[in-house]
């Protein structure tokens, strides 16, 4: 493999990587604003010059000189060089600013130039805590300025579409989100307009920008100068705790952090996933977060009445008892987890039932080529895996209509919303619902409501439309003491930013609800049925080796990326 | 007068051939009457003349480009790779002439417009390109109408299109009409702005051999350059290249502009002595003032003081030695009664203008170089402040995506460095930083 020295320090790599990739990966944090690994290189903000030498090569010999301690004799560049758009060679030279004066100064003087013009109201930027220009300057930085004169003023709070505000004055022209328009998203949506230090990004005349995809520009824009409508100035960043999780708006599953201030979830953003999303997130997949803060049930419920969770799980248990299990249905679903469905079979076939089945969300249409699917649900996959197939919905409510169901088990889906029945025809089905929102429109025919956690509130598996098993984490805590949920948050906790999860664990909005392998085991008991489980992690242990479907989709494997399941055991 | 002997050798008795003293030579049939079109006919139907001598015999002559930074021509058409029938290449003809005082392409756009052409042809020819583009700045709107039309004469004649004089070579050319901006005349912004795209400058490498318009080999020359070739080839490179200074050699149009009696474009050898310039070609000074400064070539080459030009040429051995560069040998006299504050303020304000905003140390250098320098014509300036603005200059110099940023940079460094006192002289007494906030232009 080639070698390469940077700062005196030579090592080798691999393929073609650009200079300045090839230096952050190897720790060596070299700072850059327009630089971003999916797109082109214009090498316009300046910010990652080094310098580069190369060996000097022999015309005569076509070999490198040799000094006389035998070293090739490296040939400088005459000009300090950009590193993101130089690929990385064989036997290069590179001096960053920890090894060399020149470019330390060359570092300081650009970001002088970044921050004449720059607003520098850090105190009320969203940016500010997270900012890669804030960071670069505190570390590589002048002290001071000497800019006397008034900065250049350019529009501000610009709706540039839907979801996202520009203000002008911040923008430091990286231009990643007009390229993230013309290189990623192909919308071209955006350019930039004006000339020189008037630059700033904007629609072309009569076009918004309001692409599927338009906040991605909001994380990439390394200031301040691009906000989410959505959830601008609404808490800071050190205010919040951040979790890695999945997104359940589609079938994609595309890898976010949740961000949560006093146990709510503010804001969704993307999270690095190769595999998956890559660098990106739908805004569909940011901006369908109320539900998880929003219209949350109090607590069970027995034909509408609050009841204590025991008195709760034994009336379900009653429900199920003694009734011809042929005369159960029980409706697994695409929303919840495979733990908890795998548990929902396991109950199923406990009292004699068929196997469950799950309601399709599909919207027809809806989905692209990208991140969006026209399955609305997040696990379809999962369910299948585990034989839990889409229910024929026309037999199924005829069946329902003729009274041939006694008990109707809904998991985790609103059956009256999704159009299979009506509350009417319900009157004479004993219902038991895990719901998540009290807006569930089956609420009223449920004889036993058990309020079910929801993906941000645990811990579980989701399987998405590629075949991709990932995990779910808890980005919130729930009312009540569970100490696996508990250990989860503790392990999933990267804290950026050195604060305390003090505002995570917030007393305030917890939701009185329970995760479906904490509910199903103790509705199992009462039917004298053991699911002795420690916890999630150990149902897909289990599932794992007795599944081929989940060949590999242990917990530890899955960690933070996920691990792609083989092809077999879908039975579509 | 006594002639003295320079460089430019007898250049009094100079018969011109890139502008030739012809009436209407801009009509087809007056430049075929002289001698038009006949290089491109000796290149295509002689069997000498294959693409690869015609590349040598611009080698031999010895010729620079004309647009600015002195390229030597024939080494750039031999950059172009291998001929790859299934990949496209272009030429470029950069007509964008925008530097201040810089006025030479013009003329020959409106007074020898085939001479042009001819020259792309031939230059096409030679790197075995099919498609030449000439960018021409917007503003020039009645040249670019003249062009026009005599290109669709050329059409009809077969001069350019398929098939050229029953050849097997064919080559389009396509003007192109900018939309008034001097960054367009920086190569890869002018093959961004024809693209379609926002005229910004691009990255090298890769160079437009390798990748220019359309992501294809390209090469970019000045229309003066391009204009030389015909010559070239009738005459012989040989011929060129004993024409003015033998390491810069060949005719040049020299722009002249400023306090001169006689302010115009001419045609003479390079290597004229600046002096002889100045005092008989463009008719010496204007009210018999003194000279007290000048620019060889273009806003952006370094400042001269009046007692630096003496024995001084045109060409860039000799300019660099007296601190300077040819450029586009559009030279701005200034006389005693100039203000050097206030003219550098001007150039300032023209950089901070067109600067196209790409990278950091030129979007915010230039506009911060224009406030400082504004402040101290303004007499509200510091001392202090003359250290600053070289500091910026060391801040913007050489580390940008394109050359503008240098160019902005080097008239403050060389009219401070040569002519300190002056700026010293306006700036303020007053002991408050700053002398307060000024308005930005
Ligand atoms: C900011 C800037 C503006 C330029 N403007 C022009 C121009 O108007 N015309 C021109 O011929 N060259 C211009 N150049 C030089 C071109 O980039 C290029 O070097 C030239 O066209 C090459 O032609 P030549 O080799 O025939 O000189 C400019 C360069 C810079 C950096
Ligand atoms: S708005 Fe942000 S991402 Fe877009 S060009 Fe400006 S700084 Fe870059
Ligand atoms: S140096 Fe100036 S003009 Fe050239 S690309 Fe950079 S910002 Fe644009
Ligand atoms: S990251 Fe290299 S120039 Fe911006």
């Amino acid at each position: 493999m080639p070698n390469i020295t940077v700062d005196n320090e030579t090592f080798e790599f691999d393929g073609q990587p650009r200079l300045l990739q090839l230096c952050l990966e190897t720790g060596v944090d070299l700072p850059h604003f327009c630089y971003h690994p999916s797109m082109s290189a214009p090498a316009n903000c300046r910010q990652c010059l080094v310098e580069v030498g190369m060996p000097q090569i022999n015309r005569d010999t076509g070999k490198p000189n040799l000094d006389e301690s035998g070293q090739p004799v490296i040939q400088f560049m005459p000009k300090l060089q950009t590193s993101c758009s130089l690929d990385a060679a064989a036997g290069m030279v590179v001096r960053t600013h920890k090894s060399s004066e020149l470019v330390k100064r060359a570092q300081k003087d650009n970001l002088e130039f970044l921050l004449i013009n720059h607003p520098l109201d850090c105190p009320i930027c969203d940016q500010a805590g997270h900012c890669p220009l804030q960071n670069q300057t505190y570390k590589h930085g002048p002290e001071g300025s000497r800019f006397e004169f008034r900065k250049v003023g350019k529009p501000k709070q610009i709706d540039l579409g839907p979801n996202v505000v520009l203000d002008g004055e911040r923008c430091i022209n990286c231009t990643r989100c007009v390229r993230f328009t013309s290189e990623i998203s192909k919308s071209h949506q955006l350019t930039i307009i004006e000339r020189g230090v008037r630059n700033y990004p904007m629609t072309p005349p009569g076009i918004e920008f309001d692409e599927p995809y338009s906040m991605n520009v909001i994380d990439i824009c390394p200031v301040g100068a691009l906000t989410s409508k959505d959830s601008r100035f609404r808490a800071r960043i050190w205010e919040m705790s951040k979790t890695a999780s999945i997104s359940t708006v589609n079938a994609r599953g595309a890898n976010c952090f949740y961000w949560v201030k006093d146990n709510k979830i503010v804001e969704v953003t993307p999270r690095t996933n190769m595999d998956v999303n890559e660098y990106w997130l739908a805004d569909e997949d940011r901006l369908d977060y109320r539900k998880f803060n929003d219209n949350r049930p109090l607590g069970p419920t027995i034909s509408g009445a609050d009841v204590a969770w025991d008195s709760a799980y034994k009336a379900v248990s009653d429900c199920l008892k003694g009734v011809d299990g042929t005369r159960i249905q029980f409706l697994g679903s695409a929303f919840a987890t495979v733990e908890d469905n795998y548990l929902l079979s396991k109950l199923a076939s406990a009292v004699g039932s068929a196997a469950p089945t799950y309601l399709a969300h599909n919207e027809v249409g809806h989905g692209d080529t990208w991140l969006r699917t026209d399955d609305r649900t997040p696990n379809t996959n999962g369910c299948e895996r585990l034989g839990i197939h889409a229910a024929d919905v026309a037999a199924l409510k005829s069946r329902i209509q003729s009274g041939e169901v006694d008990v109707l088990y809904v998991l985790e889906d609103d059956p009256v919303a999704a159009g299979l029945c009506s509350v009417a025809d319900l009157s004479g089905v004993k219902v038991v619902l895990h719901y998540y929102n009290s807006t569930n429109q089956t609420l009223p025919a449920a004889d036993v409501a058990i309020p079910a956690a929801m993906a941000v509130e645990t811990v579980g598996t989701l399987v998405n439309d590629q075949g991709h098993a990932q995990r779910l984490r808890p980005a919130k805590s729930i009312a009540g003491v569970n100490r696996t949920l508990s250990m989860e948050i503790g392990k999933c906790r990267a804290d950026r930013h050195g604060t305390p999860f003090d505002k995570w664990y917030d007393e305030s909005n917890l939701v009185n609800c329970q995760p479906g392998w904490v509910s199903i085991p103790r509705i199992a008991a009462g039917l004298n049925v053991e699911m002795n489980y420690k916890g999630p992690r150990n149902i897909m242990a289990e599932l794992s080796s007795a599944n081929d479907g989940f060949s590999g989709a242990t917990y530890e494997a899955m960690g933070e990326h996920g691990v792609r399941l083989s092809e077999m055991g879908v039975t579509a | 007068m006594e002639a003295k002997k320079t460089k430019a050798g007898d250049w009094r008795s100079y018969q011109r051939v890139l502008l030739p003293p012809v009436k209407d030579l801009h009509k087809l049939d007056v430049y075929e009457n002289n001698e038009g079109y006949k290089a491109l006919r000796e290149v295509l139907t002689t069997a000498k003349w294959d693409p690869t001598s015609v590349t040598n015999e611009v080698k031999k002559s010895g010729l620079k480009g004309r647009g600015g930074a002195g390229f030597p021509t024939g080494l750039k058409w031999s950059f172009m790779p291998p001929v790859d029938p299934n990949i496209p290449r272009f030429l470029c003809c950069n007509g964008d002439e925008s530097e201040p005082g810089t006025f030479k392409d013009r003329q020959l756009m409106e007074y020898n417009p085939h001479l042009v052409f001819e020259g792309m042809l031939i230059a096409s020819y030679a790197m075995s390109i099919k498609t030449g583009y000439l960018y021409i700045r917007g503003e020039f709107a009645d040249w670019i109408t003249l062009m026009e039309e005599e290109l669709e004469k050329a059409y009809a004649k077969g001069y350019v299109g398929k098939n050229i004089m029953g050849s097997d070579f064919s080559c389009d050319i396509v003007i192109h009409k900018g939309a008034g901006a001097y960054i367009c005349g920086e190569e890869s912004s002018l093959m961004s702005s024809l693209e379609g795209q926002r005229a910004y400058p691009r990255v090298k490498p890769p160079f437009p051999a390798q990748k220019g318009v359309w992501g294809y080999p390209t090469t970019i020359n000045n229309v003066e350059t391009l204009a030389c070739a015909p010559l070239i080839i009738n005459k012989g490179g040989e011929w060129f290249s004993k024409i003015g200074a033998p390491s810069h050699p060949g005719p040049v149009l020299y722009g002249i502009s400023g306090h001169v009696n006689r302010p115009g474009v001419f045609e003479y050898p390079t290597g004229m002595l600046i002096t002889d310039l100045i005092d008989e070609v463009a008719g010496g000074m204007r009210g018999g003032k003194k000279l007290k400064a000048l620019i060889p070539g273009g806003s952006s080459t370094p400042i001269l003081r009046a007692d630096m030009i003496e024995g001084v040429t045109m060409d860039a051995d000799s300019l660099r030695d007296a601190g300077s560069m040819m450029g586009t040998s559009g030279m701005l006299i200034m006389d005693e009664d100039v203000d050097i504050v206030s003219w550098l303020r001007r150039i300032t304000h023209f950089y901070h203008h067109e600067t196209c905003g790409q990278c950091t140390p030129c979007r915010e250098g230039t506009g911060w170089l224009e406030n400082i320098v504004t402040r101290l014509d303004e007499g509200n300036g510091q001392l202090r402040d003359l250290d600053i603005l070289l500091d910026l200059c060391t801040q913007m110099e050489g580390r940008t995506v394109c050359a503008l940023a240098d160019a902005a940079a080097w008239p403050v460094r060389y009219t401070i460095d040569r002519f300190r006192s002056e700026f010293e002289a306006k700036c303020s007494t007053d002991s408050v930083p700053g002398g307060g906030v000024l308005e930005t232009a």
